[in-house]
Protein backbone atom coordinates (compact mmCIF):
# COMPACT_ATOMS: atom_id res chain seq x y z
CA UNK A 1 0.00 0.00 0.00
CA UNK A 2 2.71 2.47 1.04
CA UNK A 3 4.69 2.14 -2.24
CA UNK A 4 1.48 2.82 -4.22
CA UNK A 5 0.87 6.00 -2.20
CA UNK A 6 4.44 7.16 -2.78
CA UNK A 7 4.27 6.34 -6.50
CA UNK A 8 1.05 8.38 -6.73
CA UNK A 9 2.54 11.30 -4.78
CA UNK A 10 5.74 11.40 -6.86
CA UNK A 11 3.67 11.00 -10.04
CA UNK A 12 1.48 13.95 -9.08
CA UNK A 13 4.62 15.99 -8.27
CA UNK A 14 6.12 15.09 -11.67
CA UNK A 15 2.97 16.28 -13.47
CA UNK A 16 2.78 19.48 -11.40
CA UNK A 17 6.44 20.36 -12.11
CA UNK A 18 5.85 19.47 -15.77
CA UNK A 19 3.03 22.01 -15.92
CA UNK A 20 5.21 24.60 -14.16
CA UNK A 21 7.82 24.25 -16.92
CA UNK A 22 5.43 25.97 -19.35
CA UNK A 23 3.83 28.40 -16.93
CA UNK A 24 6.94 30.47 -16.31
CA UNK A 25 8.77 32.89 -18.59
CA UNK A 26 12.05 32.51 -16.67
CA UNK A 27 14.37 30.10 -18.43
CA UNK A 28 16.11 29.07 -15.21
CA UNK A 29 12.83 28.44 -13.41
CA UNK A 30 11.61 26.46 -16.40
CA UNK A 31 14.75 24.28 -16.54
CA UNK A 32 14.72 23.71 -12.78
CA UNK A 33 11.00 22.85 -12.87
CA UNK A 34 11.82 20.20 -15.42
CA UNK A 35 14.51 18.97 -13.03
CA UNK A 36 11.81 18.81 -10.35
CA UNK A 37 9.66 16.64 -12.65
CA UNK A 38 12.61 14.37 -13.48
CA UNK A 39 13.64 14.06 -9.82
CA UNK A 40 10.03 13.13 -8.97
CA UNK A 41 10.25 10.34 -11.58
CA UNK A 42 13.48 9.26 -9.82
CA UNK A 43 11.43 9.14 -6.62
CA UNK A 44 8.87 6.93 -8.43
CA UNK A 45 11.65 4.52 -9.41
CA UNK A 46 12.82 4.40 -5.78
CA UNK A 47 9.25 3.74 -4.62
CA UNK A 48 9.12 0.87 -7.13
CA UNK A 49 12.32 -0.51 -5.54
CA UNK A 50 14.34 0.07 -8.72
CA UNK A 51 17.10 1.64 -6.64
CA UNK A 52 19.79 1.90 -9.31
CA UNK A 53 17.45 3.50 -11.86
CA UNK A 54 16.15 5.92 -9.23
CA UNK A 55 19.57 7.07 -8.06
CA UNK A 56 20.84 7.28 -11.64
CA UNK A 57 17.81 9.35 -12.65
CA UNK A 58 18.37 11.75 -9.72
CA UNK A 59 22.07 12.11 -10.58
CA UNK A 60 21.95 12.39 -14.37
CA UNK A 61 18.98 14.73 -14.56
CA UNK A 62 20.48 17.25 -12.11
CA UNK A 63 23.57 17.57 -14.32
CA UNK A 64 21.64 17.63 -17.57
CA UNK A 65 18.99 20.12 -16.52
CA UNK A 66 21.66 22.46 -15.09
CA UNK A 67 23.51 22.40 -18.40
CA UNK A 68 20.22 22.86 -20.26
CA UNK A 69 19.50 25.91 -18.09
CA UNK A 70 22.62 27.72 -19.25
CA UNK A 71 21.87 26.94 -22.90
CA UNK A 72 18.33 28.27 -22.49
CA UNK A 73 19.69 31.43 -20.88
CA UNK A 74 22.24 31.84 -23.68
CA UNK A 75 19.84 31.41 -26.59
CA UNK A 76 16.62 33.04 -25.41
CA UNK A 77 15.99 36.74 -25.94
CA UNK A 78 14.47 37.28 -22.48
CA UNK A 79 16.01 34.62 -20.19
CA UNK A 80 14.75 36.15 -16.94
CA UNK A 81 11.20 36.53 -18.23
CA UNK A 82 11.16 40.09 -16.87
CA UNK A 83 10.80 41.76 -20.28
CA UNK A 84 7.17 40.56 -20.69
CA UNK A 85 8.14 39.05 -24.03
CA UNK A 86 5.75 36.43 -25.41
CA UNK A 87 7.86 33.48 -26.47
CA UNK A 88 5.00 31.20 -27.52
CA UNK A 89 4.04 30.55 -31.13
CA UNK A 90 1.91 28.15 -33.23
CA UNK A 91 -0.37 27.70 -30.24
CA UNK A 92 -3.15 25.79 -32.02
CA UNK A 93 -0.74 23.28 -33.57
CA UNK A 94 1.03 22.84 -30.23
CA UNK A 95 -2.29 22.24 -28.47
CA UNK A 96 -3.33 19.66 -31.07
CA UNK A 97 0.05 17.88 -30.86
CA UNK A 98 -0.18 17.88 -27.06
CA UNK A 99 -3.66 16.34 -27.04
CA UNK A 100 -2.70 13.67 -29.59
CA UNK A 101 0.48 12.78 -27.66
CA UNK A 102 -1.42 12.57 -24.36
CA UNK A 103 -4.07 10.31 -25.92
CA UNK A 104 -1.34 8.10 -27.40
CA UNK A 105 0.45 7.83 -24.04
CA UNK A 106 -2.82 6.96 -22.25
CA UNK A 107 -3.64 4.42 -24.97
CA UNK A 108 -0.22 2.77 -24.57
CA UNK A 109 -0.65 2.67 -20.78
CA UNK A 110 -4.10 1.09 -21.00
CA UNK A 111 -3.79 -1.21 -24.02
CA UNK A 112 -0.36 -2.79 -23.53
CA UNK A 113 -0.32 -6.10 -21.68
CA UNK A 114 2.08 -5.34 -18.83
CA UNK A 115 1.99 -8.92 -17.49
CA UNK A 116 1.26 -9.85 -13.90
CA UNK A 117 2.19 -7.43 -11.15
CA UNK A 118 5.33 -8.56 -9.31
CA UNK A 119 4.58 -9.45 -5.70
CA UNK A 120 8.23 -9.34 -4.64
CA UNK A 121 11.23 -7.56 -6.07
CA UNK A 122 14.77 -8.97 -6.15
CA UNK A 123 17.27 -7.33 -3.81
CA UNK A 124 19.20 -4.40 -5.28
CA UNK A 125 22.40 -6.45 -5.42
CA UNK A 126 20.66 -9.08 -7.57
CA UNK A 127 19.14 -6.33 -9.74
CA UNK A 128 22.53 -4.68 -10.25
CA UNK A 129 24.11 -7.98 -11.24
CA UNK A 130 21.30 -8.72 -13.70
CA UNK A 131 21.62 -5.22 -15.17
CA UNK A 132 25.39 -5.58 -15.57
CA UNK A 133 25.06 -8.94 -17.30
CA UNK A 134 22.33 -7.56 -19.58
CA UNK A 135 24.56 -4.64 -20.61
CA UNK A 136 27.67 -6.76 -21.08
CA UNK A 137 25.94 -9.60 -22.96
CA UNK A 138 22.72 -9.18 -24.90
CA UNK A 139 22.66 -5.37 -25.10
CA UNK A 140 26.41 -4.93 -25.59
CA UNK A 141 26.15 -4.22 -29.32
CA UNK A 142 23.29 -1.78 -28.80
CA UNK A 143 25.12 0.17 -26.09
CA UNK A 144 28.37 0.29 -28.05
CA UNK A 145 26.54 1.47 -31.18
CA UNK A 146 24.70 4.18 -29.30
CA UNK A 147 27.88 5.23 -27.46
CA UNK A 148 29.94 5.54 -30.63
CA UNK A 149 27.09 7.38 -32.39
CA UNK A 150 26.89 9.93 -29.58
CA UNK A 151 30.67 10.35 -29.60
CA UNK A 152 30.71 10.90 -33.37
CA UNK A 153 27.90 13.44 -33.16
CA UNK A 154 29.74 15.28 -30.36
CA UNK A 155 32.94 15.44 -32.42
CA UNK A 156 30.93 16.57 -35.47
CA UNK A 157 29.17 19.27 -33.43
CA UNK A 158 32.49 20.57 -32.11
CA UNK A 159 33.97 20.53 -35.62
CA UNK A 160 31.02 22.55 -36.91
CA UNK A 161 31.10 24.96 -33.96
CA UNK A 162 34.84 25.72 -34.00
CA UNK A 163 35.28 29.16 -35.51
CA UNK A 164 37.57 29.29 -38.50
CA UNK A 165 40.07 32.06 -39.00
CA UNK A 166 38.81 34.28 -41.81
CA UNK A 167 40.97 34.13 -44.95
CA UNK A 168 43.04 37.23 -45.50
CA UNK B 1 19.43 4.86 16.88
CA UNK B 2 22.11 4.85 14.19
CA UNK B 3 20.69 8.17 13.10
CA UNK B 4 21.44 9.65 16.56
CA UNK B 5 24.84 7.94 16.63
CA UNK B 6 25.67 9.68 13.36
CA UNK B 7 24.37 13.17 14.22
CA UNK B 8 26.84 13.81 17.07
CA UNK B 9 30.01 12.99 15.06
CA UNK B 10 28.71 15.00 12.10
CA UNK B 11 28.05 18.07 14.26
CA UNK B 12 31.45 17.76 15.97
CA UNK B 13 33.05 17.19 12.56
CA UNK B 14 31.43 20.35 11.16
CA UNK B 15 32.71 22.34 14.13
CA UNK B 16 36.27 21.02 13.64
CA UNK B 17 36.13 21.76 9.87
CA UNK B 18 34.93 25.31 10.60
CA UNK B 19 37.74 25.81 13.15
CA UNK B 20 40.33 24.46 10.71
CA UNK B 21 39.00 26.68 7.92
CA UNK B 22 39.24 29.84 10.03
CA UNK B 23 42.68 28.75 11.26
CA UNK B 24 43.88 28.35 7.68
CA UNK B 25 42.41 31.64 6.47
CA UNK B 26 43.25 33.88 9.46
CA UNK B 27 46.33 32.09 10.86
CA UNK B 28 44.83 32.07 14.34
CA UNK B 29 43.55 28.96 16.12
CA UNK B 30 40.24 29.94 17.76
CA UNK B 31 38.00 26.94 18.58
CA UNK B 32 35.23 29.26 19.79
CA UNK B 33 35.05 31.18 16.53
CA UNK B 34 32.57 28.94 14.62
CA UNK B 35 30.03 29.30 17.44
CA UNK B 36 30.57 33.05 17.70
CA UNK B 37 30.26 33.40 13.91
CA UNK B 38 27.05 31.34 13.92
CA UNK B 39 25.51 33.45 16.69
CA UNK B 40 26.55 36.64 14.88
CA UNK B 41 25.04 35.44 11.60
CA UNK B 42 21.79 34.34 13.22
CA UNK B 43 21.50 37.75 14.90
CA UNK B 44 22.17 39.59 11.65
CA UNK B 45 19.35 40.94 9.49
CA UNK B 46 18.67 38.57 6.59
CA UNK B 47 18.37 40.92 3.63
CA UNK B 48 16.47 40.19 0.42
CA UNK B 49 17.94 41.90 -2.65
CA UNK B 50 15.82 43.99 -5.02
CA UNK B 51 13.65 42.01 -7.51
CA UNK B 52 15.03 38.57 -6.69
CA UNK B 53 13.78 35.25 -8.04
CA UNK B 54 12.38 34.66 -4.59
CA UNK B 55 11.78 30.90 -4.79
CA UNK B 56 15.28 30.08 -6.05
CA UNK B 57 16.83 32.60 -3.64
CA UNK B 58 15.10 30.99 -0.65
CA UNK B 59 15.58 27.29 -1.47
CA UNK B 60 19.23 27.41 -2.62
CA UNK B 61 20.84 27.29 0.88
CA UNK B 62 18.53 24.49 2.16
CA UNK B 63 19.25 22.44 -1.00
CA UNK B 64 23.01 22.80 -0.44
CA UNK B 65 22.57 21.65 3.16
CA UNK B 66 20.28 18.78 2.08
CA UNK B 67 22.85 17.62 -0.50
CA UNK B 68 25.54 17.51 2.21
CA UNK B 69 23.29 15.68 4.67
CA UNK B 70 22.13 13.19 1.99
CA UNK B 71 25.77 12.33 1.25
CA UNK B 72 26.47 11.63 4.93
CA UNK B 73 23.73 8.98 5.06
CA UNK B 74 25.65 6.47 2.93
CA UNK B 75 29.13 7.05 4.37
CA UNK B 76 29.96 4.60 7.18
CA UNK B 77 31.56 5.67 10.45
CA UNK B 78 32.25 2.02 11.35
CA UNK B 79 31.19 -1.42 10.08
CA UNK B 80 27.62 -1.20 11.44
CA UNK B 81 27.42 2.56 12.00
CA UNK B 82 25.81 3.88 8.83
CA UNK B 83 22.40 5.47 8.32
CA UNK B 84 21.47 3.47 5.20
CA UNK B 85 23.81 0.92 3.63
CA UNK B 86 22.51 1.29 0.06
CA UNK B 87 23.64 -1.27 -2.50
CA UNK B 88 24.19 1.75 -4.78
CA UNK B 89 25.99 3.85 -2.14
CA UNK B 90 28.90 4.83 -4.40
CA UNK B 91 26.45 6.18 -6.96
CA UNK B 92 24.11 7.76 -4.42
CA UNK B 93 26.89 9.87 -2.91
CA UNK B 94 27.54 11.29 -6.39
CA UNK B 95 23.85 11.95 -6.92
CA UNK B 96 23.86 13.97 -3.69
CA UNK B 97 26.91 16.01 -4.76
CA UNK B 98 25.32 16.88 -8.11
CA UNK B 99 22.67 18.88 -6.23
CA UNK B 100 25.47 21.19 -5.06
CA UNK B 101 25.54 22.53 -8.63
CA UNK B 102 21.76 22.93 -8.65
CA UNK B 103 21.94 24.84 -5.34
CA UNK B 104 24.76 27.09 -6.56
CA UNK B 105 23.02 27.89 -9.85
CA UNK B 106 19.90 28.82 -7.85
CA UNK B 107 21.99 30.90 -5.43
CA UNK B 108 23.65 32.58 -8.41
CA UNK B 109 20.47 33.33 -10.36
CA UNK B 110 18.11 34.00 -7.46
CA UNK B 111 19.45 37.26 -5.96
CA UNK B 112 19.45 39.18 -9.28
CA UNK B 113 23.06 40.28 -8.81
CA UNK B 114 25.89 40.30 -11.35
CA UNK B 115 28.62 38.81 -9.15
CA UNK B 116 26.38 36.02 -7.92
CA UNK B 117 25.22 35.12 -11.41
CA UNK B 118 28.74 35.00 -12.88
CA UNK B 119 29.81 32.82 -9.94
CA UNK B 120 26.86 30.44 -10.32
CA UNK B 121 27.50 29.80 -14.00
CA UNK B 122 31.22 29.48 -13.31
CA UNK B 123 30.45 26.59 -11.01
CA UNK B 124 28.52 24.91 -13.82
CA UNK B 125 31.71 25.12 -15.91
CA UNK B 126 33.56 23.65 -12.95
CA UNK B 127 31.06 20.76 -12.85
CA UNK B 128 31.82 20.00 -16.49
CA UNK B 129 35.49 19.79 -15.47
CA UNK B 130 35.21 17.66 -12.35
CA UNK B 131 32.11 15.50 -12.98
CA UNK B 132 33.87 12.66 -14.80
CA UNK B 133 36.76 12.75 -12.33
CA UNK B 134 34.48 11.94 -9.41
CA UNK B 135 32.63 9.12 -11.17
CA UNK B 136 35.47 7.34 -13.02
CA UNK B 137 37.76 6.78 -10.00
CA UNK B 138 34.74 5.46 -8.03
CA UNK B 139 34.15 2.99 -10.90
CA UNK B 140 37.66 1.59 -10.36
CA UNK B 141 37.11 1.39 -6.59
CA UNK B 142 33.82 -0.46 -7.16
CA UNK B 143 35.61 -2.86 -9.55
CA UNK B 144 37.87 -4.03 -6.72
CA UNK B 145 35.02 -4.30 -4.20
CA UNK B 146 32.70 -5.88 -6.81
CA UNK B 147 30.03 -3.69 -5.22
CA UNK B 148 28.86 -0.09 -5.05
CA UNK B 149 28.02 -0.40 -1.35
CA UNK B 150 30.30 1.86 0.69
CA UNK B 151 30.73 -0.71 3.47
CA UNK B 152 31.68 -3.38 0.91
CA UNK B 153 34.23 -0.94 -0.54
CA UNK B 154 35.88 -0.51 2.87
CA UNK B 155 35.80 -4.27 3.52
CA UNK B 156 37.47 -4.90 0.14
CA UNK B 157 40.49 -3.02 1.53
CA UNK B 158 40.64 -5.15 4.71
CA UNK B 159 42.52 -7.98 3.04
CA UNK B 160 45.74 -6.62 1.64
CA UNK B 161 46.34 -3.00 0.90
CA UNK B 162 44.26 0.15 0.86
CA UNK B 163 43.13 1.54 -2.47
CA UNK B 164 45.49 4.50 -2.13
CA UNK B 165 48.39 2.03 -2.66
CA UNK B 166 46.77 -0.06 -5.40
CA UNK B 167 45.12 2.85 -7.25
CA UNK B 168 47.32 5.91 -6.61
CA UNK B 169 46.24 7.59 -9.84
CA UNK B 170 42.56 7.28 -8.98
CA UNK B 171 43.29 8.62 -5.49
CA UNK B 172 44.96 11.80 -6.80
CA UNK B 173 42.22 12.42 -9.37
CA UNK B 174 39.41 11.83 -6.88
CA UNK B 175 41.10 14.03 -4.27
CA UNK B 176 41.37 16.96 -6.70
CA UNK B 177 37.82 16.43 -7.96
CA UNK B 178 36.59 16.36 -4.34
CA UNK B 179 38.24 19.72 -3.70
CA UNK B 180 36.53 21.07 -6.83
CA UNK B 181 33.11 19.78 -5.69
CA UNK B 182 33.49 21.59 -2.36
CA UNK B 183 34.82 24.67 -4.22
CA UNK B 184 37.85 24.79 -1.96
CA UNK B 185 40.84 26.88 -3.10
CA UNK B 186 42.35 26.67 -5.73
CA UNK B 187 38.94 25.74 -7.22
CA UNK B 188 36.92 28.39 -5.34
CA UNK B 189 35.40 30.01 -8.44
CA UNK B 190 31.83 30.23 -7.14
CA UNK B 191 32.89 32.29 -4.12
CA UNK B 192 36.21 33.80 -5.31
CA UNK B 193 36.58 36.39 -2.49
CA UNK B 194 39.22 38.42 -4.28
CA UNK B 195 37.43 38.89 -7.61
CA UNK B 196 33.70 38.28 -7.13
CA UNK B 197 33.29 39.57 -3.57
CA UNK B 198 31.87 36.30 -2.32
CA UNK B 199 30.23 35.21 -5.59
CA UNK B 200 27.10 33.15 -4.91
CA UNK B 201 27.19 34.19 -1.24
CA UNK B 202 27.59 37.89 -2.07
CA UNK B 203 23.89 38.70 -1.65
CA UNK B 204 23.19 36.36 1.28
CA UNK B 205 23.18 37.55 4.89
CA UNK B 206 21.89 36.38 8.25
CA UNK B 207 20.11 33.06 8.63
CA UNK B 208 20.27 32.26 4.91
CA UNK B 209 24.06 32.74 4.89
CA UNK B 210 24.34 30.62 8.05
CA UNK B 211 22.48 27.74 6.34
CA UNK B 212 24.67 28.15 3.25
CA UNK B 213 27.87 28.02 5.34
CA UNK B 214 26.60 25.02 7.28
CA UNK B 215 25.81 23.25 4.00
CA UNK B 216 29.28 23.92 2.65
CA UNK B 217 30.98 22.67 5.84
CA UNK B 218 28.87 19.48 5.73
CA UNK B 219 29.84 19.09 2.09
CA UNK B 220 33.57 19.40 2.86
CA UNK B 221 33.18 16.82 5.63
CA UNK B 222 31.38 14.33 3.36
CA UNK B 223 33.94 14.70 0.58
CA UNK B 224 36.82 14.04 2.99
CA UNK B 225 34.88 11.09 4.43
CA UNK B 226 34.37 9.77 0.89
CA UNK B 227 38.13 9.99 0.20
CA UNK B 228 38.67 7.97 3.41
CA UNK B 229 36.03 5.36 2.55
CA UNK B 230 37.10 4.90 -1.05
CA UNK B 231 40.89 5.08 -0.70
CA UNK B 232 42.13 5.18 2.91
CA UNK B 233 40.52 2.04 4.31
CA UNK B 234 37.58 3.73 6.05
CA UNK B 235 37.35 2.52 9.65
CA UNK B 236 40.24 0.02 9.29
CA UNK B 237 43.27 0.46 11.54
CA UNK B 238 44.94 -0.98 14.65
CA UNK B 239 44.52 -0.05 18.37
CA UNK B 240 41.87 2.68 18.13
CA UNK B 241 38.14 1.92 17.86
CA UNK B 242 36.78 1.78 14.29
CA UNK B 243 34.82 5.03 14.39
CA UNK B 244 37.83 6.88 15.85
CA UNK B 245 39.88 5.82 12.84
CA UNK B 246 37.25 7.19 10.45
CA UNK B 247 37.18 10.47 12.41
CA UNK B 248 40.96 10.86 12.55
CA UNK B 249 41.43 10.05 8.87
CA UNK B 250 38.56 12.28 7.74
CA UNK B 251 39.77 15.30 9.69
CA UNK B 252 43.34 14.74 8.48
CA UNK B 253 42.08 14.75 4.89
CA UNK B 254 40.09 17.95 5.57
CA UNK B 255 43.18 19.61 7.07
CA UNK B 256 45.32 18.52 4.12
CA UNK B 257 42.75 19.83 1.60
CA UNK B 258 42.54 23.21 3.34
CA UNK B 259 46.34 23.41 3.73
CA UNK B 260 46.95 22.54 0.07
CA UNK B 261 44.62 25.29 -1.10
CA UNK B 262 46.72 27.90 0.69
CA UNK B 263 49.73 27.33 -1.52
CA UNK B 264 48.18 27.22 -4.98
CA UNK B 265 46.79 30.20 -6.92
CA UNK B 266 43.19 29.95 -8.17
CA UNK B 267 43.06 27.83 -11.32
CA UNK B 268 41.42 29.66 -14.21
CA UNK B 269 38.12 28.19 -15.43
CA UNK B 270 39.30 27.41 -18.94
CA UNK B 271 42.57 25.89 -17.68
CA UNK B 272 40.64 23.72 -15.24
CA UNK B 273 38.39 22.45 -18.02
CA UNK B 274 41.26 21.90 -20.45
CA UNK B 275 43.34 20.00 -17.90
CA UNK B 276 40.39 17.92 -16.72
CA UNK B 277 39.37 16.84 -20.21
CA UNK B 278 42.74 16.55 -21.92
CA UNK B 279 44.68 15.10 -19.00
CA UNK B 280 42.30 14.07 -16.20
CA UNK B 281 39.86 11.91 -18.15
CA UNK B 282 42.58 9.98 -20.09
CA UNK B 283 44.36 9.37 -16.77
CA UNK B 284 41.09 8.19 -15.20
CA UNK B 285 40.71 5.72 -18.10
CA UNK B 286 44.30 4.54 -17.56
CA UNK B 287 43.41 4.07 -13.88
CA UNK B 288 40.39 1.89 -14.75
CA UNK B 289 42.51 -0.16 -17.16
CA UNK B 290 45.29 -0.50 -14.57
CA UNK B 291 42.86 -1.68 -11.87
CA UNK B 292 41.26 -4.12 -14.30
CA UNK B 293 44.61 -5.60 -15.28
CA UNK B 294 45.90 -5.86 -11.69
CA UNK B 295 42.65 -7.47 -10.49
CA UNK B 296 42.81 -9.93 -13.38
CA UNK B 297 46.48 -10.72 -12.65
CA UNK B 298 45.72 -11.29 -8.92
CA UNK B 299 42.79 -13.54 -9.82
CA UNK B 300 44.94 -15.80 -11.98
Amino acid sequence: MMPTIFIALFGAAAIWFGVRVFQTSSMVRSALSLLGAMAAIGGMFLAMEAEFLGVLQLMMMATEMSIMAIFMVMYMMDPGGLGQMDMSHQQREALAAGIVATLLAVAVALLVNWGTVAKEVDSTTVQLRALGIEIMERSMLLFETVGVTILVSMIAAIAVAVAREPKR
Amino acid sequence: MTMLLMIVPIVVGIWVVATLESWVSTGRFRPGRPLAAAVAMLGQESLVPRRPDRILFEIAPPILLAAGIAATTVLPLAAEVIVIDLATGGLFVNAAWVYVVVALIMAGWGPNGAYAMVAGWRFLAQLIAYAMLTVMPITAVAMRAESLSTTAIVESQASGTWNVITQPLGFVLFWLAAMAVAFLPPFDHPVAPTELAGGVTAEYTGVRLAIFRLGRLTLILTLAAAVVVFYLGGWLGPWLPASAWTAVKTLTVVAAMLWLGRWVPRVRSEHLMAWSWKLGIPLALVNILWVGVTLWAVDR
